[in-house]
């Protein structure tokens, strides 16, 4: 079925166009990567949920998928940029390799060998196969290493570089630090060493620490709960009202149930209040942000991504400070010296900045769950799609002898499906038209979310390996005009 | 046992296109002309004999093996030059030779640089850019460089310059004194005339004639040229021989007052006695050449008013 001599020959017509078609999708898929950030993606998302209409439009899954890594390449590039690439060059080597060579007439010269049809086919297809296959593998390591280079290293671990930093002080392993970050909250010297590691003043850390435990509290009483963490984020009373979620939520913090009800209690009281006062404190933190852009001579805008640059500047956070007045002035009491008026808003306004960091920490924990396993299936997904697809072109180039013929339908059927599965995501009156696609079966979502794939795979791969064995049988025994 | 053996074989294409019911062999040490203009069944066949097509009808076998089922069998003694050349543009021809030696198991290329130097060939260019000329010797080289028994050519000199039609013809001599069995498809009469023992004429998918060459070279009819020195002649003579029909009127060059008539050569003293009648400018014997025989086939029901097309004088 096999014959090195050929597939050497084929390698030295085709690499060319694999490497192009390579290089790009690598390209592509890094680049993707590299300037995927949560931060920015959480807030675009926040703004789409905020608008009313907007949100009850698009699905609620599409959302959350998007806000995470994985998420974000599975509707981008493994859903259209890099399926759509693949698809060119399987189509354009599916037909090189068989069609275009009986319509010029140089397959004659194979024939004129001791050589068998079955063998002279068979390794264009292996051809074929092991050009989508590397091709993916070459995507899939420069996706990995650039995870590795933008992401500084997240991926693979999955416990953050803070908590390893406070296990090697407290000389327990990570694990258990991160199953109780109380450990690092209550002993300074973990904060000092979790701040080093992250990279932020321990101010800044220490709010990111009781945010992650606030949150690992509404996991804990999520799980005790059987519901869903985000119902429990939205409507904290749901812990409020039951004694097995107060004392999980609790035990996170290292709380008795009664302190955490109490904790609890002055939550929900001030999320009541803080619908108004938000808007309030929004406009004057933009005020401020606005003054120290100024004095740092950047774009406001850019300065809200990274607020940091503030905090290192003591004339920009004075100019913010100022122009803010976070506190009333009437809170002050008559009388007191502008420079204490200063000063204390010079706080409140840190106090935000630290809050908007340790925020960005969070942000960026959950931006880079990178589940490595999750990458790998999404390009085994995306490989078993092309598979199938080259099997389709494959097929249609070993049944005709002019390239014309095979082109219109190994072209046309898979750039068919790949327009059909576009039509069906665009509203829910095309939807059926899934069932006409096989890129269907390639769902990157089901895959990030942890759905069912499983079965899609198994279809693809075997419905490939039938194609590619129909067009073998079928050049054996079609007449050639050479 | 015939090396190469069409037996029965029909293949129909279509709105006449095809072979039909061909059936020829071509003996060990033979070389055996196929004779056909373009279009008339002779790749057809060809492909049938290399095994790229499945016969509707009927069968081909290379020294006793069925073309089609054992294809990769035969190949191994058989050297094939096809009718166009269409390399694979990618490499150079010292790659494509590399590559066609590793598909044949050849490790002594010393036969193939033989052959590289006899035809001039230069292969160590891309092929994409090579001349149609140098296409064709290094298809020549790749079809001989094995040394096989049987070559089947396709048209084979077509692309080459005069002087290396000349080398071609004098080598395939060569390898017809080495015993090979050779097929040679072609449509210019003077290789297969320099070269065949044996020829079959094909047109539109049916044999018409096969006969040895050398019996048409000791034909006994003959060809004679006669100008008559007036129209009246001409014509007198034209109606003359409508009656009894001894001699064939081959063609007429009524703007010359020319005919060219073919007669047997017991009837030459009948010819001889009716011309003393007429008053002839000339009358003069034509060799009878391969090419008039493949005339007759061709060109017999085209009108008389029209001259053969290859005819010279």
């Amino acid at each position: 079925m096999f014959s090195k001599t050929i597939f050497k020959q084929t390698l030295r017509s085709n690499w060319k166009l694999w490497a192009i078609f390579t290089a790009i999708m690598a390209a592509m898929s890094a680049l993707v990567i590299a300037v995927f950030d949560p931060k920015m993606i959480q807030g675009m998302m926040d703004m789409i949920k905020s608008m009313p209409g907007v949100a009850d439009m698009i699905d609620e899954s599409m959302l959350s998928g998007a806000t995470s890594l994985l998420g974000m390449l599975g509707q981008s590039f493994y859903g259209m940029q890099g399926i759509l690439l693949g698809l060119i060059f399987v189509i354009m080597t599916a037909n090189t390799l068989v069609a275009s060579q009986v319509d010029r007439g140089s397959m004659a010269y194979l024939l004129s060998t001791p050589i068998k049809r079955t063998r002279v086919v068979g390794t264009q297809a292996l051809y074929l196969i092991s050009s989508i296959l590397s091709m993916f593998l070459v995507v899939t390591i420069v996706g990995l290493s650039t995870v590795q280079l933008a992401h500084h290293g997240l991926w693979g671990t999955e416990y953050t570089a803070d908590v390893k930093a406070a296990a090697a002080l407290l000389e327990v392993d990570e694990e258990t630090v991160d199953e109780d970050l109380t450990l690092i909250r209550d002993n300074p010297q973990a904060i000092t060493a979790g701040a080093e590691a992250r990279g932020v003043d321990q101010d800044v850390y220490t709010i990111y620490l009781n945010q992650k435990l606030a949150n690992n509290a509404y996991q804990a009483a999520a799980d005790a709960l059987g519901v869903d963490v985000a119902a429990v984020t939205a409507d904290p009373t749901l812990i409020r009202n039951s004694p097995e979620a107060l004392s999980a939520a609790g035990a996170v913090l290292g709380l008795d149930s009664t302190t955490y009800a109490t904790q609890l209690d002055q939550l929900i009281a001030q999320s009541a209040l803080s619908a108004d006062h938000a808007q309030e404190m929004q406009g004057k933190v933009v005020a401020g942000l606005t003054a120290a852009a100024e004095v740092l001579d950047i774009e406001p805008g850019d300065l809200a991504q990274d607020m940091g640059k503030i905090k290192a500047n003591p004339a920009a956070l004075g100019a913010a400070a100022d122009a803010a007045a976070l506190i009333p002035a009437e809170s002050f009491p008559e009388g007191t010296p502008p420079a204490a008026v200063h000063q204390a808003n010079e706080a409140a306004f840190l106090s935000i900045i630290n809050a908007q960091l340790a925020n960005d920490e969070i942000s960026l924990d959950n931006g880079l769950d990178f589940s490595v396993k999750d990458y790998l299936l999404l390009n085994l997904g995306a490989f078993l799609l092309m598979f199938a697809i080259g099997g389709i072109s494959f097929l249609f180039s070993c049944v005709f002898n002019l390239s014309k013929n095979s082109l219109a339908l190994g072209a046309g059927i898979p750039v068919a499906f790949f327009i059909f599965q576009i039509m069906s995501q665009v509203g829910s009156s095309l939807e059926s038209f899934k069932y006409l696609s096989l890129n269907t079966l390639f769902d990157p979502n089901a895959i990030t979310s942890h759905g069912t794939f499983v079965p899609q795979f198994a279809i693809l791969a075997v419905l490939g390996i039938t194609l590619y064995a129909t067009g073998i049988k079928v050049f054996k025994e079609k007449d050639l005009p050479l | 046992m015939p090396v190469l053996n069409i037996d029965h074989l029909t293949k129909d294409y279509g709105s006449g296109r095809g072979v039909f019911d061909v059936t020829f062999e071509v003996n060990k040490g033979e070389v055996f002309g196929f004779l056909g203009p373009n279009g008339a069944g002779k790749t057809t066949t060809i492909r049938h004999i290399m095994g790229f097509s499945r016969p509707q009808h009927g069968t081909t076998t290379v020294n006793g093996l069925d073309s089609w089922t054992q294809h990769y069998v035969i190949q191994r003694d058989v050297g094939y030059l096809p009718g166009e050349i269409a390399l694979p543009e990618e490499l150079t021809g010292t790659q494509f030779i590399a590559m066609m030696a590793e598909l044949r198991g050849m490790s002594d290329m010393t036969y193939t640089d033989y052959l590289t130097s006899k035809f001039e060939l230069e292969p160590s260019g891309g092929l994409k850019r090579m001349s149609l000329g140098m296409k064709r010797k290094l298809a020549i080289v790749t079809a001989f460089m094995h040394d096989p028994d049987t070559l089947v050519l396709d048209e084979p000199t077509s692309g080459l310059d005069p002087v290396m039609q000349d080398i071609f013809i004098s080598f395939i001599k060569d390898e017809k004194e080495r015993g090979k069995t050779i097929l040679l498809s072609s449509h210019i009469f003077s290789e297969v005339d320099a070269t065949c023992d044996r020829i079959a004429i094909i047109k539109d998918g049916h044999l018409v004639s096969t006969f040895v060459a050398d019996d048409l070279r000791h034909n006994e009819s003959k060809t004679f040229k006669i100008e008559f020195a007036s129209t009246t002649d001409f014509e007198r003579f034209r109606e003359q021989i409508e009656g009894p029909k001894k001699l064939d009127v081959i063609s007429v060059k009524p703007h010359r007052n020319q005919v060219r008539v073919l007669i047997d050569d017991a009837h030459v003293n009948e010819l001889i006695a009716t011309l003393a009648d007429y008053h002839l400018k000339f009358f003069s014997e034509i060799k009878f050449t391969l090419e008039d025989y493949f005339m007759k086939f061709y060109d017999r029901n085209t009108s008389v008013e029209m001259e053969t097309p290859n005819a010279t004088n």
